[in-house]
């Protein structure tokens, strides 16, 4: 099938739109905190009344064509801002306007508004204002010197995926709940049963808005049918008015109304706040399927028509850019895509096969769509057959790294070893990179990144960070007075444990700030049981309630260890005051000793034990220091190995390495060995790569780049398969190829303006070529010349 | 006992079916104009320098290429890539250089690895007293054997040995073998005139007796020059070409016409 012409089109307008910055949102929530009702309410019911305020008054933009209809802004990448998480100063918005890499136009008149209206209210109220002035010392001092992000610092926790019951529910159905749990309150008993009440009135105003919402897109559409000429399009716009009557206040029907119905719950959840990962509509195939196949029988949807719909609705995603970030959280995140993750295939509730027609039909989509939002991946289950995955593979090898790969019986057992029931694991998958999740059920909360690299450079130092000039961690001693590896392992541990606590501790923090101040009713009503709990989406509401943190350069960590063992205790090639030198002048005099570090020592990622046992200490130390510890909301924290683009921004905080990696480069990213450290193949990576135990995270990341010469014909595949399923059968949790040869990507650095639409897979999820930074993309470079060689 | 290899290959997909491990084994009686392992023809053990750029300065290291390598070694090796050469129908292959110029060490290794279970593969020019092949007939399931020129002649003149020995080996595994793969390199110029192919294909049909699985051709590349510069070797190929895909697509058909499956490419 290829696409039709109205979609071709609404493609190339959404990847010719340029990305801008809207200031209608922040002005429309200044105008509705300064109002005399919002001082009157409590917190959830302010929130769900500025919710309201927001989708009465905002522009309602439908673009020629379209059969999907809603966008966050007024018009396509029209982005809008969240001043009550964070406030954009002026500067800010000169640097989004001018910046080279995810800039966002900014005009005089949103300067204007901003320098009027925005900045003078919100200063000192937004989130970020409290969540800095309620961290400790020791919290700054880390964060300072890079041995950690923070992911809510810009933006509202997120990591929710939509599950089965709201493609099967509409709000009116949600409203009869909301009754239901209101009438059981208990106010003898229960002490928090006025907290619940406020939760769940502020859930009913939050239900009637997104109604009211699609109902004013229902009236413009009849208004524009009624001026339109073209009698096929009068039509159109008359069925999606219908639509939009019908969905999201009652259950869709239809493919059109389920697609229409998920757009405007993504709408809503974008909207409230500006969550991790906007939102993602999860196990797609699996939620179309059952309406495809009842329409198909009926005869009323065919194959135009499906493609038509699915191609207007891939456009939505690509018409929304993440949020404009600045600072560290631009750096960790440099990126427009905002992290929709599609799931296809896997298992259904009963365990069974669940890869049918849909699936088939939605790599097509994927394929056709060549769009870097949303993001899509394959679950591979033991039970799904090759043929599928040759299917996957046939869109991989075309190089725009999707979809990637993951083990769908990894999953479930990640799910179940936290406590998920059976049926909410298996209607599980992953979201934003590789993040594993109970879709529906879960709150997973991703809370930043953790610099496991930059740490061991601290406790070479005593704690001391060279860059900054502080005292960032304890006293455990310097290089040269650990006599032996254990005992510098025993103080790196203590270092790893002490950042840790300070991250857990600011993370208990930062939950209640967004409990107390920044509800988020409309979510809570997707996310069981937030309804039946009274309870909301930010106070752990939800059936599960995780906090992660991210740990980031395992192939770094291991190969510094690995080569202190090697070089210093065991040959004893150098001794510590020789390595402490050649690190402090970045090698510059001592390149005889970084040669040896580079190719004399032993690395991670060629199934070598020597080198693999520290990624096995490594991961250890950090699960344990993390695994298990209570965050405030009834669940725990937990770990998981991924970076996104915070590899390059921690190495650009880490000084040169004992692995003989220079002062500022790129760590290692996700579990993938460090750039070029690999050199005996695939199965030795992978090997490698599964000894640290996959199933006690959240989700890990290996990436591994590819020439296309291994997707030239059917034997190819199979092989590709085989080793897919070899590292599954390790309980690996993903892996990911990227297609693409050197020349092409150097070409691409010199002339950006003829491969708009290159896409390569960075780690984790993919993005445009032309949008990294130039670090990035010499690093993307430098690591296909390796894989070629 | 040990065997001198050059190089281990894992997750090797063009040495015969699925993923394997592949040993380059160190020495070879042919000397081949287009070779492009030429650190595979000498049967010792040889030195030669890499260049590792650090920081702006080279370092000249040098290298032995050649190690030698005992039976445990072998099966230590293959044990690790055990999960993918099962998973995928894949196995051992010993190729070269020519692996049956190292007979017992060949045979040792292949006994051991069939005892564990290992399918296995040998990459052979077929230049080699007809003995040792039945000797690791019994081990080998499968024969990667190179068919390069039918005249004896013309032979002689691009690898420097007679065919003869050659072909009657090739007779004796299209007889015995369990299964032969033909590898047939394309070298535009040397052996790609038509009535050489005509001759070949005819050949193959003749011999067949149905345990010839699949014919591989081998399109002519020049991966194999800046070794030659590197090892100081003559580079006899300047101004070949490798073959146009067109090409390589006729010759598929012609030899299609075996009967025997054929795929460009290994």
């Amino acid at each position: 099938m290829i696409l039709s012409e109205r979609v071709k089109k609404l493609r190339e307008q959404s990847l010719n739109a340029k990305e801008t910055m809207s200031a209608e949102r922040a002005l429309l929530m200044t105008q509705f905190y300064k109002s005399d009702e919002a001082r009157e309410l409590s917190a959830p019911v302010r929130r769900a009344k500025a919710f309201e305020y927001l989708l009465k008054n905002k522009k309602i933009c439908i673009n020629d064509g379209e059969l999907i209809v809603g966008e966050r802004g007024p018009a396509p990448k029209a982005t809008p801002t969240y001043p009550e998480i964070s406030l954009h100063s002026m500067n800010d918005l000169e640097v989004l306007n001018s910046r080279e890499k995810v800039s966002f136009k900014v005009d005089e008149e949103v300067k204007a508004i901003y320098a009027k209206e925005v900045i003078p209210y919100w200063t000192g109220k937004s989130n970020r204002d409290r969540l800095m002035s309620n961290m400790t010392s020791e919290w700054i001092l880390a964060y300072d010197a890079g041995i950690f992000t923070e992911f809510q610092e810009q933006r509202a926790p997120g990591h929710t995926v939509l599950g089965y019951k709201m493609f099967r529910t509409g709000f009116h159905d949600l409203k009869k709940e909301i009754r239901k749990a209101i009438d059981r309150l208990d106010y003898f008993t229960d002490p928090q049963a006025f907290e619940r009440q406020e939760e769940l009135k502020a859930m009913d105003i939050a239900c009637n808005a997104i109604i009211m919402y699609a109902n004013r897109h229902a009236c413009e559409l009849e208004k524009l049918a009624a001026r339109e000429l073209n009698d096929k399009r009068k039509k159109e716009l008359l069925k999606m008015a219908m639509v939009c009557r019908k969905v999201p206040a009652h259950a869709p029907e239809t493919v059109h109304e389920m697609l229409q119905h998920y757009w405007f719950i993504h709408l809503g959840v974008i909207t409230e706040l500006n969550p991790w990962d906007s939102f993602n509509p999860g196990r797609l195939d699996q939620h179309l399927y059952p309406v495809y196949m009842k329409e198909t029988e009926a005869g009323t949807l065919d194959e135009e028509k499906l493609w038509d719909l699915l191609g207007c609705f891939w456009v939505k995603f690509n018409n929304h850019p993440s949020p404009p970030k600045m600072g560290v959280t631009a750096n960790e995140s440099s990126t427009y895509t905002d992290f929709c993750l599609i799931n296809l295939g896997g298992v259904k509730a009963d365990g069974t096969d669940a890869v049918n027609e849909m699936s088939y039909i939605l790599l097509d989509v994927i394929r056709e769509m060549r769009l870097l939002q949303p993001g899509s991946m394959v679950q591979i289950s033991k039970k799904n057959p090759d043929s599928y995955i040759h299917r996957a593979l046939d869109i991989i090898k075309t190089g725009f790294g999707q979809p990637s790969c993951f083990n769908t019986e990894a999953i479930i057992s990640e799910l179940l070893r936290q406590g998920k029931n059976i049926t909410d694991a298996r209607n599980g998958g992953t979201s934003g990179c590789v993040e594993t999740g109970a879709f529906g059920t879960e709150a997973y909360w991703l809370t930043g990144y953790f610099n496991l690299p930059k740490i061991l450079e601290l406790t070479l130092y005593n704690g001391f960070d060279k860059r900054t000039g502080r005292q960032v961690g304890p006293e455990t001693g310097y290089a040269a007075d650990h006599k032996s590896f254990d005992e510098l392992m025993t103080a790196f541990q203590l270092q790893v444990r002490y950042f840790a606590d300070i991250k857990i501790r600011g993370n208990n923090v930062i939950e209640k700030l967004f409990a107390t101040w920044l509800p988020v009713p409309f979510l809570s009503l997707l996310v069981e049981d937030c309804i039946y709990n009274g309870k909301d989406y930010n106070s752990g509401g939800a059936r599960y309630n995780t906090s992660y943190i991210q740990g980031v350069g395992l192939g770094s960590i291991t190969d510094m260890l690995t080569s202190i063992r090697y070089n210093i205790y065991e040959q004893k090639k150098f001794t510590w005051q020789q390595l402490i030198n050649a690190l402090e002048s970045d090698f510059a005099g001592y390149e005889n000793i970084q040669h040896d570090l580079i190719y004399e020592t032993p690395k991670y990622g060629n199934d070598d034990d020597y080198a693999d046992q520290q990624a096995v200490a490594v991961f250890e130390i950090y699960y344990d220091s993390v695994n298990g510890r209570p965050n405030t909301r009834g669940g725990v924290h937990r770990i998981n190995m991924l970076p996104t683009t915070s590899h390059v921004y921690f190495g650009s905080v880490t000084g040169a390495t004992p692995d003989g990696r220079n002062s500022r480069l790129p760590l290692s990213e996700g579990i993938s060995p460090f750039q070029g450290a690999d050199h005996r193949g695939p199965t030795s990576v992978i090997k490698s790569a599964s000894k640290i135990d996959h199933l006690r995270t959240g989700g890990t990341l290996l990436n591994q780049k590819f020439s296309p010469s291994f997707f030239e014909d059917e034997d190819s595949y199979s092989n590709l398969t085989a080793l897919i399923r070899s590292y599954f059968s390790l309980d690996g949790h993903h892996i990911q190829f990227n297609v693409v040869n050197a020349d092409t990507l150097r070409d691409a650095q010199k002339h950006p303006e003829r491969y708009r639409d290159l896409i390569v897979r960075v780690a984790g999820y993919s993005d445009y070529f032309n949008d990294l930074g130039e670090d990035l993309q010499n690093e993307i470079i430098q690591r296909t010349e390796h894989e070629e060689a | 006992m040990e065997g001198l290899i050059f190089s281990v290959k894992r997750y090797s997909v063009h040495d015969g079916p699925g993923i394997r491990v592949t040993f380059f084994m160190k020495g070879c009686p042919l000397s081949c104009r287009w070779c492009h392992n030429p650190e595979g023809i000498s049967s010792l053990p040889e030195k030669t320098s890499r260049t590792n750029r650090v920081g702006g300065k080279s370092f000249i290291k040098e290298e032995e290429v050649g190690k030698y390598y005992t039976v445990d070694d072998i099966l230590e090796i293959c044990e690790k890539e055990r999960l993918f050469t099962d998973r995928s129908g894949g196995g051992v292959t010993f190729s070269g250089g020519e692996p049956v110029m190292q007979p017992e060490f060949l045979l040792a290794a292949l006994k051991a690895l069939k005892k564990k279970g290992f399918n296995t593969a040998v990459d052979t020019s077929g230049y080699s007293p007809e003995k040792n092949f039945r000797e690791i007939l019994p081990y080998t399931d499968l024969f990667l054997f190179d068919l390069k020129h039918l005249s004896d002649d013309r032979h002689i003149e691009l690898t420097g040995v007679s065919n003869r020995l050659i072909l009657e080996n090739f007779r004796l595994l299209a007889r015995e073998a369990e299964a032969v793969m033909i590898r047939i390199p394309v070298i535009p110029g040397m052996n790609d005139d038509e009535g050489h192919l005509m001759k070949l294909r005819d050949y193959i049909t003749s011999v067949n007796t149905g345990n010839i699985k699949k014919i591989n051709l081998l399109p002519y590349h020049k991966i194999g020059s800046s070794k030659y510069r590197r090892f100081n070797m003559e580079w006899k190929m300047e101004g070949v070409e490798p073959p146009a895909g067109e090409k390589m697509k006729q010759m598929k058909e012609y030899f299609s016409q075996t009967g025997i499956k054929v795929k460009i490419g290994g």
